[in-house]
């Protein structure tokens, strides 16, 4: 056990998942960065393309293709090498990140046998789950089915996989609970997504030399959005986060009859930042241990419902595609967890794409990511904040409401609370936010062959080990996450806490808040940039 | 109860989820009268929310106000 008051700035940077996820974005994403130099590192990433059993005559979704190797579209020096690798890239992957998901282990103290196989038996369970989810059946649109020789398709895009991934997790969770027991060592949810989340760091960076690729001016407006999401989103949060913990305290102490250490962290754990804050908060106000532990079953299981219901509503019912981006900022501060936010706003995005695109007949398409942004923007500032109000909290429980002689609360509290996946996700953005400005001139045209060679090392990170680590996500939450436990009846009373705080509190005032920052942001229209 | 908490430090600032996290005991008893000084935290949280509001609404570009 790590001792508390001897901890240093740089204590967890080898044994905490906040640093592997660190570690392993930034890494692969320095490796991408050797195309500048000539060397493909990165493009051997998998990635499935949407498939039928029986191809059209002059269509397309042949199953021999129905995974390939990113660099065989986008590498600058090696295109020849991995259009060969085929499925192949799927093995190719599984080593690349075995290795590298093994050493964070090793260095964690996991169980290294049990990890090994329970990461081979995930990783293999998501590839086939995304091959399954990639059926053009269920992939397709109205647009494109017909390349398929289909009639009629489910339409999902590429969020019918996160389902069907959530969907296989959850079956293995709750029907085969020795095996998801088995699996339970490798089924680390929140340390992919943070993984992820640094990816997509990438990714927004990438976007606006992806755009520059269409046209300067897009380039330059995809910069502008994201840099306007940074903003909207601080504001947002900061307003959202003072709203939501007095209101949910109140429902609490008030309404429900709760401790004063229970609701505190219940209100920390509903309207904050889940697993994190309850237990940053537990530890601020000296609640029992097994509270922060409770309010953390609830806020995996709930936010797991969230992912189910909250991408659907806000696609369909409000605010639709009149606003994708207030949906995914409401996203951001209405899911509890990392892992289940970024996940639904994944499938938000896909959702959102796709019913534009189909009900403007094709005239209008949508750069995949920034409505995933959207939704991690909001989140990534509230997990910033934990550390903050946690240290808040800290304070006013130890001078003003168990008030004991001495007793004193170190400023390093903050750092120890700080998510610090954050980082990569920031650092990623901004070397490449640097890149585009600085060598790549605003990508202007004479720029474009530099700028080609880093757009081959970005988007295997940002589009083959990003998705990837969202499908493992997906899976894992669903292994992880035992519904049994909202029928114990020691839950009863926060089960029900927690559902009218959510849905008539933390929602609807997510919602107003992202209305009034976010309102009339739009992502650009690529239509007649993309090749139909 | 010291097996939990040394999930609970283990688990400290690492958003950590696992399966172990799901276990209970019943901790909803006992509730104390409502403070003075919880009075204060929450009215001030909702000044707080007011302020940054106003200001938000009128610094940030995308906002509603502009």
């Amino acid at each position: 056990m790590t001792d508390l008051a001897n901890r240093k700035w740089y204590t967890g940077m080898l044994t905490q998942e906040d640093w592997w996820a660190v570690w392993l974005g930034v890494g692969f994403f320095f490796l991408s960065l050797f195309n500048i130099v000539g060397i493909d590192l990165v493009g051997w990433m998998t990635y499935p393309t949407k498939w039928v059993l029986n191809v059209p005559e002059g269509g397309k979704g042949a199953i021999g293709h129905a995974f390939y190797a990113l660099g065989k579209k986008y590498s600058v020096t090696a295109k020849g090498f991995y259009k060969g690798l085929g499925w192949w890239s799927v093995i190719w992957t599984y080593v690349g990140f075995t290795i590298a998901t093994c050493l964070g282990a090793f260095f964690m103290k996991w169980n290294m046998k049990r990890f090994f196989v329970g990461w081979t038996i995930i990783y293999f369970l998501t590839i086939a789950t995304w091959f399954v989810g990639h059926h053009a059946f269920i992939a397709a649109n109205k647009i494109n089915m017909h390349k398929y020789g289909l009639n009629f398709a489910l339409n999902l895009g590429g969020g019918g996989s996160f389902i069907l991934a959530l969907i296989v997790g959850l079956i293995i969770g709750n029907f085969f609970k020795p095996f998801a027991q088995f699996l339970s060592e490798a089924a680390k949810p929140e340390w992919y997504i943070k993984t992820a989340i640094v990816t997509l760091g990438v990714k927004l960076g990438y976007l606006p030399i992806k755009l520059a690729g269409m046209s300067q001016k897009l380039g330059k407006q995809a910069a502008g959005i994201t840099f306007d999401l940074f903003v909207a989103g601080a504001a947002a949060t900061i307003v959202a986060y003072m709203i939501f913990w007095p209101g949910v305290y109140i429902i609490s102490r008030k309404i429900f009859k709760l401790p004063r250490a229970t609701a505190a962290v219940l209100g920390s754990g509903i309207s904050i930042c889940g697993v994190s804050a309850a237990v940053a908060t537990g530890g601020a106000v000296k609640a029992k241990p097994v509270v922060s532990i409770m309010v953390s079953a609830l806020v995996v299981v709930w936010a797991v419902i969230e992912l189910i219901i909250l991408p659907g509503v806000f696609t369909h019912i409000w605010p639709g595609t009149k606003d994708p981006l207030v949906a995914g900022a409401a996203m951001g501060m209405s899911v509890k967890t990392d892992g289940a936010d970024a996940a639904a706003g994944e499938l938000l995005d896909e959702f959102m794409r796709n019913k534009v695109e189909v009900e403007s007949n094709g005239a209008i398409k949508w750069p995949e990511g920034l409505i995933t942004s959207s939704a991690v923007m909001t989140k990534v500032w509230i997990d910033m904040f934990i550390g903050i109000w946690a240290f808040v909290l800290a304070l006013i429980w130890c001078y003003k409401i168990e008030c004991k002689p001495g007793e004193k609360v170190p400023a390093s509290e903050v750092w120890h609370r700080f998510p610090k996946f954050v980082i990569g996700y920031f650092f990623c953005w901004f070397f490449l936010l640097a890149i585009y400005f600085g060598p790549g001139q605003g990508g202007a045209p004479e720029a474009m062959p530099f700028l080609k060679t880093v757009k081959a090392g970005a988007v295997p990170v940002e589009k083959g080990m990003r998705k990837l680590f969202f499908m493992l996500t997906f899976i894992s939450l669903g292994i992880i996450t035992d519904f049994k436990k909202l029928r114990e009846a020691q839950f009863g009373k926060m089960v029900w806490v927690y559902f009218v705080a959510l849905f008539f509190f933390i929602i609807p005032v997510a919602m107003v808040i992202a209305y009034l920052f976010h309102h009339g942001m739009m992502p650009p229209n690529i239509a007649e940039f993309v090749v139909k | 109860m010291a097996e939990v908490e040394e999930k609970k430090e283990q688990a400290s600032g690492t958003g950590t989820l696992t399966g172990a996290a799901l276990e209970a005991e019943d901790v909803l008893a006992g509730a104390e009268p409502w403070a003075p000084i919880e009075t204060k935290l929450v009215v001030w949280s909702f000044v707080i929310a007011i302020i940054a509001l106003v200001i938000g609404l009128f610094l940030v570009p995308t906002s509603v106000l502009h």
